[in-house]
């Protein structure tokens, strides 16, 4: 493979990655096309609905699969031909995996340090995923996120520079979600490079130092939070009244539901001030009065609905899962 | 397969977890280490110490040795680590293809090769004959060993599940009995025992009867072949089951698959 490129500051580099899955009139096109830089010391988050081609872009970084067209270097390295000294500097998480039953948590977690050049201590681990009661339990009688914090274990024994966990907290209670929030924290903190994929909108805005929005195959947004939200509206909403003057909230989208009226804006500071001059020169309260900046959340609903930026349109048709979460 | 390392230490060490999962689990144990023995009550049917009742039941030993604690072992393993995500999994950490491959077979290939060097002194202590080439003897064993890992990791490639092993392991299950069983009927033409001796367990039953009996074809009842023809005798055979070894080998390695089908 011929190398265009290649940097010391990023941990991953994709370049016009495609994959199809099956041949002829049943081929299907998974992933369509993407570039991706995860910068070396971030917490990158790839963010999209369930088919958006996030696990299909992960295991060719993973080296699981190959690529059907278009480049792909990991800490430098081709994830397919350099396997041998990559796996050693990487670690895991797959989105399913498995275990054998028939073995305790410890056992597992010995067996997998077996395998390794330079594992941590098992009981470290034990420790650190709050496995230690559990140690002594056979895999098959743990609950789903008890599995998960050991596959965790697994991921983090090698201590890679690189971790990649693909849905790392699906699954896992709220708590256990925030636990492992703190892990992948710590994991930046000691300087390793992260790439996570997640549904969970709250998940990727409270870890990601970088966003990388799929959707149908492509990446269509990335940045920061703040950039990615840069050039969608702004919201302000308030219990519906009956006089509000169209011209005050002229060029704005204004819908009421369900007695309450939104208002979205790109300019939410004007707006807000000529809303409020209004309502204190009529004398007029505005009721659970609530303004906010483009959230995450608005800008995902659109993209997910094929929206442009800065055309905003309040009948997304697309329905909130509880927690932010997208299915 | 993208492997291009192999490390000894990392296969022995899964090697050892997976004869404990082995272990822990009891009816594959049992057909593992206790099945392939149960052949030697053969030994009690017929005269005592007679060679013909002997070469039947170490051909039997050997037949079950290869088809239990080998390749159905093997099989119904594989495919279950591989439906529950458990090799998917492995893959993503330092262990490569090949010692994943090995350390799965060697429990299995283990107890089959104690097994075979077990029959030696049971056969011995029923009246029956020491073998008669001890080296041919010992390549047998390892040949058997290696032949049924192979057809097991060709058969994984089409079973979807451990369940379907139950179906999928039928052609070679039938493929290696019968063999031995056509191969000794009195009234077969030259050319079709020709045919048949091309097949695996034909090819074990006849290296079973000159290695360890100096037989020169199965069903024999008299030993006519000394030490230094046994040589001449294996050759053939072990030919036939290395020709099944590298079809086997090469058939998995193009259909191998390490994920379920979705």
């Amino acid at each position: 493979m011929t190398t265009t490129f290649r940097s010391t500051t990023a941990a991953v580099q994709v370049r016009g990655l495609r994959r199809v899955y099956g041949h002829g009139s049943s081929a299907y096109e998974a992933v369509r096309g993407v570039d991706l830089d995860v910068p070396v010391g971030s917490i990158t988050a790839l963010l999209g609905t369930n088919g958006a081609g996030k696990t299909s872009t992960l295991e060719v970084i993973e080296g699981l699969a190959p690529a059907t067209a278009g480049e792909v270097h990991v800490l430098g390295l081709d994830p397919v031909t350099d396997r041998a000294a990559l796996r050693r500097r990487t670690g895991v998480l797959l989105q399913r995996s498995g275990f054998s039953g028939d073995l305790t948590v410890r056992e597992t977690l010995r067996q997998w340090s077996a395998t390794l050049s330079s594992p941590r201590p098992v009981d470290e681990l034990l420790e650190r995923l709050s496995l230690e009661r559990r140690a002594d339990v056979r895999m098959l009688a743990l609950s789903g996120g008890e599995t998960r914090r050991v596959d965790l274990a697994c991921t983090l024994m090698g201590d890679p520079e690189l971790v990649i966990l693909d849905e790392p907290t699906t699954g896992l209670d709220p708590e256990s979600r925030r636990d492992v929030w703190g892990l992948i924290s710590e994991l930046r903190a000691g300087g390793a490079t992260v790439l996570l994929t997640t549904h969970y909108l709250e998940e990727a805005e409270a870890l990601a130092d970088r966003l990388e929005i799929m959707h149908a195959g492509e990446i269509v947004r990335s940045g920061t939070p703040t950039e990615i939200a840069l050039g969608y509206p702004s919201t302000i909403s308030f219990r519906t009244i009956d006089d509000l003057p169209s011209d005050l909230v002229a060029g704005n989208q204004v819908s009421r539901e369900r007695g309450r009226t939104t208002i979205e804006t790109t300019a939410l500071q004007e707006t807000l001030t000529d809303l409020l001059r209004w309502a204190h020169a009529h004398d007029v309260a505005l009721s659970d009065l609530d303004a906010r900046s483009p959230s995450l959340e608005s800008v995902f609903l659109a993209i997910a609905d094929q929206r442009e930026p800065a055309v905003p349109s309040n009948d997304s048709g697309m329905p909130t899962a509880s927690e932010g979460a997208l299915r | 397969m993208t492997t291009t390392t192999f490390s000894i230490g990392r296969t022995a060490r899964l090697t050892r977890w997976n004869a404990t999962l082995l272990a822990r689990n009891r009816a594959a144990f049992f057909y593992a280490t206790v099945m392939p023995l149960l052949p030697l009550a053969l030994l009690f049917a017929g005269e005592r110490g007679d060679p013909a009742v002997g070469a039947n039941a170490v051909t039997t030993c050997f037949l079950v040795a290869g088809l239990f604690p080998v390749y159905y072992n093997v099989l119904s393993q594989f495919v279950a680590r591989r439906e529950e995500l458990v090799l998917k999994r492995m893959r993503t950490g330092e262990t490569r293809d090949n010692e994943l491959l090995l350390s799965i077979a060697l429990p299995g290939a283990l107890c089959a090769i104690v097994i075979c060097a077990v029959l030696v002194p049971a056969a011995w202590a029923l009246e029956q004959p020491l073998p008669l080439n001890p080296l041919v003897y010992l390549v047998l064993s390892v040949m058997t060993v290696t032949m049924f890992t192979a057809f097991a990791y060709w058969t994984a490639a089409w079973t979807r599940s451990a369940e379907a092993a139950q179906l999928t392991s039928m052609p070679i299950i039938f493929l290696a009995s019968l063999g031995p069983l056509f191969i000794a009927l009195p009234g077969l033409s030259s050319t079709l025992r020709d045919v048949v001796s091309l097949t695996p367990g034909a090819a074990m039953a006849e290296l079973v009867g000159s290695s360890w009996f100096g037989f020169d074809r199965v069903g024999a009842t008299e030993p006519t072949l000394g030490f230094a023809e046994t040589w001449a005798a294996a050759a053939g055979p072990l030919l036939v089951m290395a020709a099944w070894t590298v079809l086997g080998l090469a058939l998995a390695r193009r259909s191998m698959r390490w994920e379920p089908r979705t």
